[in-house]
């Protein structure tokens, strides 16, 4: 019989260079998951995030939150959710809270997360990322929705450090994480336990 | 180019999809000879035109583009699903 074991997708990651230019660190057994907004129900579903999470449904590319839950916002009537709670079965629970007001699908085991911060953060992002990354143009809240070498990422700021967060898809873990060693090495990319 | 989408700012031209001219309606589908106009005959406009522009590798919303297509300067860029509904 077959033995199958649970390897979170950013597992490959490595040290790379001389240096503490980038500090990277995998978070790990977090619950995610898409929020589409059925028609018409934008305020109904507000309110309801605001009253089950106290969180304001941000209506532009922002997160509400915090690390425990948050919402980002990712499109048009779309969010991205993320919860670091460790509340069991978070997603199944979040569709009930949500029923009739959005659609929610279970993103956890699809998409990988980093969190990226040291110096040169911002220098190693700019080689692959196509947004203004600064803190006027991309203040801590800011999300984007954008690509990596051709791969797509969902990108947010956290802190002015600046402290960055992004998720790719499981699929392109390995193509991502080649990306961030090649650009980060002239800089020394340090993994954070 | 780049294009300032009215969700996410602005951003690549690569990061959308070129559907075409947004100055169009489409037509009632038993008319077929409209239908053909609409789908095969197309105008190719100097200066400022209407354009639909999918942002793929962002927001994945439609955005009708204003745009002058001899100089590329982008005047208007909105939400299509926010002009449909208004
Ligand atoms: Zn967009």
């Amino acid at each position: 019989m077959l033995d199958l074991a649970l390897i979170s997708a950013f597992a490959e990651l490595r040290s790379m260079g001389d240096g503490r230019g980038v500090i990277a660190r995998e978070r790990r057994g977090i619950a995610i998951a898409t929020v589409m907004a059925r028609k018409g129900r934008g305020a109904a579903l507000a309110a309801a995030v605001k009253e089950q999470f106290d969180i304001n449904l941000p209506l532009g590319p922002h997160g509400s939150g915090s690390d425990a839950t948050s919402f980002l916002g990712t499109g048009p009537g779309r969010w991205l959710v993320t919860h670091d709670a460790g509340r069991p079965r978070f997603v199944d629970s979040l569709a009930q809270q949500l029923d009739g007001l959005a659609s929610v699908v279970d993103q956890s085991d699809s998409v990988g997360l980093l969190r990226l911060s040291g110096p040169a953060l911002l220098d190693v992002l700019a080689k692959g990322v196509a947004v203004d990354l600064s803190a006027t143009a991309f203040p801590a809240g800011s999300v984007a929705v954008t690509q990596i070498a051709h791969m797509g990422v969902t990108l947010w700021k956290v802190d002015e450090t600046a402290t960055i967060h992004i998720a790719a898809a499981r699929s392109m873990a390995g193509s991502f994480l080649h990306w961030l060693e090649a650009s980060a090495a002239v800089t020394g990319l340090v993994v954070d336990a | 180019m780049r294009i300032p989408c009215p969700y996410c700012g602005s951003r690549d031209a690569s990061e959308f999809s070129y559907s075409g001219d947004a100055t169009l309606t489409r037509p009632a589908p038993d008319s077929t000879d409209a239908m053909f106009d609409y789908v095969y005959l197309r105008d190719n406009p100097v200066g400022v035109h209407q354009e639909h522009w999918y942002h793929t590798a962002g927001c994945h919303a439609w955005v009708k583009v204003t745009r002058n297509v001899s100089t590329h300067e982008v005047i208007d860029a909105v939400l299509a699903h926010d002009e449909a509904e208004s």
